[in-house]
């Protein structure tokens, strides 16, 4: 057949993918190395450990900190997260299937949302702290709520932005209600549930630190204050990194699952401004 | 129908509330637990004696000079990232990675640093604020039609008059978006950074008290459920008008957006 | 007179759910299409070619009339009767393989079957080798390819097409016409050939393609006339002929005023 347009097809040029991630990870060591450097710079000329710890006292600090306390506080605030998220990305879920399925049900919970949707996780805070003492109650909470509206929100209009035309293609090609739902409905929908439990986990993980540092007896929030009390500021500033690097990592992670599950999309990764 | 579909929450929403106001009064335990009619006096009184708008006003002076930094730090680095490629490519690391701190984790070195006096609250809200504004002047900057700069350039503008006059609104949408959730950002933060000050810094006393230090006051001294819905709710009506100003802001400035 | 379509006394308005506004797209509009024919409709834009089209789809219900699909009434859509969309509709999730999987797998085939079936329609289409790219990996005429390999692995009875050529460049999309041609039976057994029904706004397109031409005016959408192309098959050879080209030039002048004013109303 026309060959031509197999001609348009062939894959694009591969040579100098690899010469140009070299370059790319240069940048970010060159750019580490300038800020590292200011850091030692500015602490040698203030010269006060406690007001701004040197880059290597706080690299120490992090060292000895890995082996004592950050593990326990690491895997605390995973638990907060992991269960929050959990329920928050559940909840959502089931309240965005709910009120796009039946319209009785949307006029009620989209002016819910949309009444509790501007009133911040971090508000809830000291009910919260009523409601379950300084304990993990608060973090799992305020990460339950902050993670719920993005992931609502984005499924809500996932679902409505799905393509009329391609429902009716799936109906003359002979599907039924149930096969429009699973393979038309949901695939359609997937790339903005995606883009909405990143943005969530984002918030999430904010919360996260603002509950564990007011309302929390564990966590690496909660550690930020519990090494102030010490004027340790060499740890604070390590565990501050380790908050940093963790987000990152986190969001990171996210984006590529969205890219490799949205493959099919030209723009594989939805994205909303943050 | 439209008229039905609107009867319906309604109808819900007051018989929900309704339910609440009875269900504590019956419980007997009106300490224990917030009420509408107990949050409705809550507001008479705190409207009445000042302190409601007094610290509004403060959390909201510290979320405007804040954002004020936030824009002026931001807005030209962000445009300069996007504009010069190699600059850019540098800095974002730095930037994703500073990004990824929750601005709140920032609060000991803060107080450390400023002091309790409001400054610290301050820090957290210009941080919160800063990088909204760098990612979205960034990728508005680097999102640019070359043929409109080469345009400019062949119409003999120079370097300067073409960032002013072709750079700048070409990525103003997308500063103004930036704008819209650094403010959210830092209405968020400011109520985040003022819990954490109150309740490390139980003296009190300090004179610049926000809504989040009346928080822990009313949680920690008073003890006022009612007092904490309240403020809640004021939350949540401001980060509400402040949403539809940035919007309005936005549709005004950049009316060929639609 | 039962064809394999009759739509009876057509009329479809829209009535905006917001402003209330009324679009008369359709007005008493009747005819009908024989089992083995190829039928096209062309006229200029908005005059209510891809609205005719759903309703024998049965996507949207008209406003008044029916329409008969071997003389029972239609009430929605049925794999009976394909459709190729004027963007092709391709489901960007799935690739090619999938695309065409889907109409065998919505009615229940075995996986084995799914897969020869859509084996054998994606070799006929001619995408052998591209199976699994996903329809943006692809080119507009090999979309187009896909969405007709989609249409035909159903084997309907009745192909409801769109403008399905719009969106390629010229070569392209002569070679495609050739090629429709070939799978539709041009050069075969008038007695294998499907019913067509054939939207377009390409003139010589359609009288290249069809045995009859509906010519549709615009505002409300109207039957002008129906034209009769009496050229032998294979058309092939035909082309560029004479008379295919009186053909062109009748209904041009048929619709010239109308498209002429189209433009006007479009950017007013
Ligand atoms: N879903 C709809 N709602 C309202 N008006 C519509 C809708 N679909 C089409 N129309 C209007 O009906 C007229 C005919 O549209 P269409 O059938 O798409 O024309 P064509 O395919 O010939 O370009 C146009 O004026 C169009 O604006
Ligand atoms: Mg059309």
């Amino acid at each position: 057949m026309s060959d031509a347009a197999q001609v348009v097809l062939a894959p694009p040029p591969r040579a100098g993918v690899a010469g140009r991630r070299l370059t790319r990870v240069l940048e970010i060591v060159v750019a580490l190395a300038v800020v590292v450097g200011l850091w030692q710079v500015t602490s040698i000329t203030i010269n006060n450990s406690t007001l701004l710890p040197s880059p290597a006292r706080v690299f120490h600090a992090w060292l000895d900190l890995l082996h004592a306390d950050l593990r326990q506080d690491v895997l605390a605030s995973l638990a907060h997260l992991g269960i929050g998220y959990a329920l928050g990305i559940a909840t959502g879920l089931a309240l965005a299937a709910i009120s796009t399925r039946f319209a009785l049900l949307e006029s009620i919970v989209d002016p819910l949302i949309e009444l509790l949707r501007p009133i911040s996780a971090i508000a809830w805070i000291p009910i919260a702290i009523l409601m379950f003492g300084i304990s993990a109650g608060v973090p799992v909470f305020l990460i339950f709520y902050a993670s719920l509206f993005p992931i609502f929100v984005n499924t809500v209009a996932g679902v409505k932005q799905v393509d009329a035309k391609l429902v009716h293609a799936a109906q003359m090609l002979g599907a039924s209600r149930r096969m429009i739902l699973t393979h038309v409905v949901m695939p359609a929908a997937l790339p903005y549930v995606l883009a909405g439990a990143r943005l969530s986990l984002g918030v999430a993980w904010m919360a996260m630190v603002a509950a564990e540092l007011t309302g929390s007896d564990a966590g690496l929030g909660w550690r930020l204050f519990w090494y102030q009390e010490f004027f340790a500021m060499d740890k604070v500033m390590a565990v501050i990194l380790t908050i940093g690097v963790l987000g990152y990592c986190f969001d990171t992670l996210l984006r590529a699952l969205q890219a490799r599950i949205t493959r099919w999309s030209p723009d594989s990764v939805v994205d909303e401004a943050r | 129908m439209n008229a039905r579909r609107a009867l319906l929450p309604l109808g819900f929403f007051t018989v929900a509330i309704l339910a609440w106001q009875a269900a504590v009064l019956h419980s007997g335990q009106r300490a224990l637990y917030p009420y509408p009619t107990g949050v409705f006096e809550a507001a008479t009184r705190t409207i009445e004696d000042g302190s409601l708008f007094a610290a509004t006003s403060q959390s909201l002076l510290r979320v405007l000079i804040g954002f004020a930094l936030g824009a002026a730090f931001g807005i030209p680095l962000g445009v300069l990232m996007g504009f010069v490629r190699p600059v850019g490519r540098a800095v974002s690391p730095i930037v994703d990675s500073l990004r990824s701190i929750a601005p709140i984790a920032w609060i000991p070195m803060a107080l450390l640093w400023l002091g309790i006096r409001g400054n610290a609250a301050l820090f957290i809200v210009a941080y919160a604020a800063f990088f909204p504004f760098v990612v979205n002047a960034a990728q508005g900057a680097r999102l640019i039609d070359r043929n409109l700069v080469n345009a400019a350039r062949a119409l003999g503008a120079g370097r300067a008059l073409v960032v002013r006059s072709v750079v700048l609104p070409n990525a103003l949408p997308a500063i103004l978006t930036g704008a819209r959730i650094s403010m959210a950002f830092a209405w968020g933060s400011i109520i985040a950074a003022e819990l954490a000050m109150g309740i490390k810094v139980t003296s009190g006393g300090s004179g610049a008290v926000g809504l989040g230090q009346l928080m822990v006051s009313t949680l920690y001294v008073r003890r006022d459920v009612n007092g904490l819905v309240l403020y809640m709710i004021v939350i949540g009506v401001i980060s509400f008008l402040i949403d539809l100003a940035m919007r309005r802001l936005q549709r005004s400035l950049t009316p060929w957006r639609t | 007179m039962t064809g394999k379509i009759d739509a009876q006394s057509l009329s479809k308005t829209y009535v905006s759910a917001r402003s209330g506004e009324r679009v008369e797209a359709l007005q008493n509009v009747s005819f009908s299409v024989a089992p083995h024919e190829f039928v096209s409709i062309v006229g200029p834009s908005g005059c209510g070619k891809s609205t005719l089209l759903a309703l024998v789809a049965g996507f949207v219900a008209p406003t008044s009339g029916r329409v008969l699909a071997d003389g029972a009434p239609i009430t929605g859509p049925d794999p009976r009767r394909g459709v190729m969309f004027q963007d092709y509709a391709l489901f960007p999730w799935r690739t090619v393989l999938g695309n065409v999987e889907f109409g065998p797998l919505a009615r229940g085939a075995t996986r084995e079957a799914m897969r020869a079936t859509a084996h054998r329609y994606i070799e006929l289409v001619g995408l052998e080798g591209f199976e699994h790219r996903y329809p943006h990996e692809l080119s507009g005429g090999m979309r187009q390819r896909c969405a007709l390999a989609r249409l035909l692995a159903n084997e309907p009875e009745v192909w409801l097409m769109d403008e399905p050529l719009a969106a390629v460049d010229l070569q392209t999309r002569n070679i495609l016409q050739d090629e429709l041609l070939r799978l539709w039976g041009d050069g075969g057994d008038p007695g294998q050939r499907r019913a067509v029904l054939f939207v377009t706004h390409g003139i010589d397109e359609a009288v290249y393609l069809s045995d009859r031409v509906i010519v549709l005016g615009r505002r409300p959408g109207r039957i002008k006339e129906t034209v009769t192309i009496d050229l032998p098959r294979p058309r092939k050879a035909l082309r560029n002929s004479a008379e295919a080209g009186r053909y062109n030039e009748y209904i041009w002048n048929l619709i010239r005023d109308e498209a002429a004013r189209a433009i006007v109303e479009e950017s007013a």
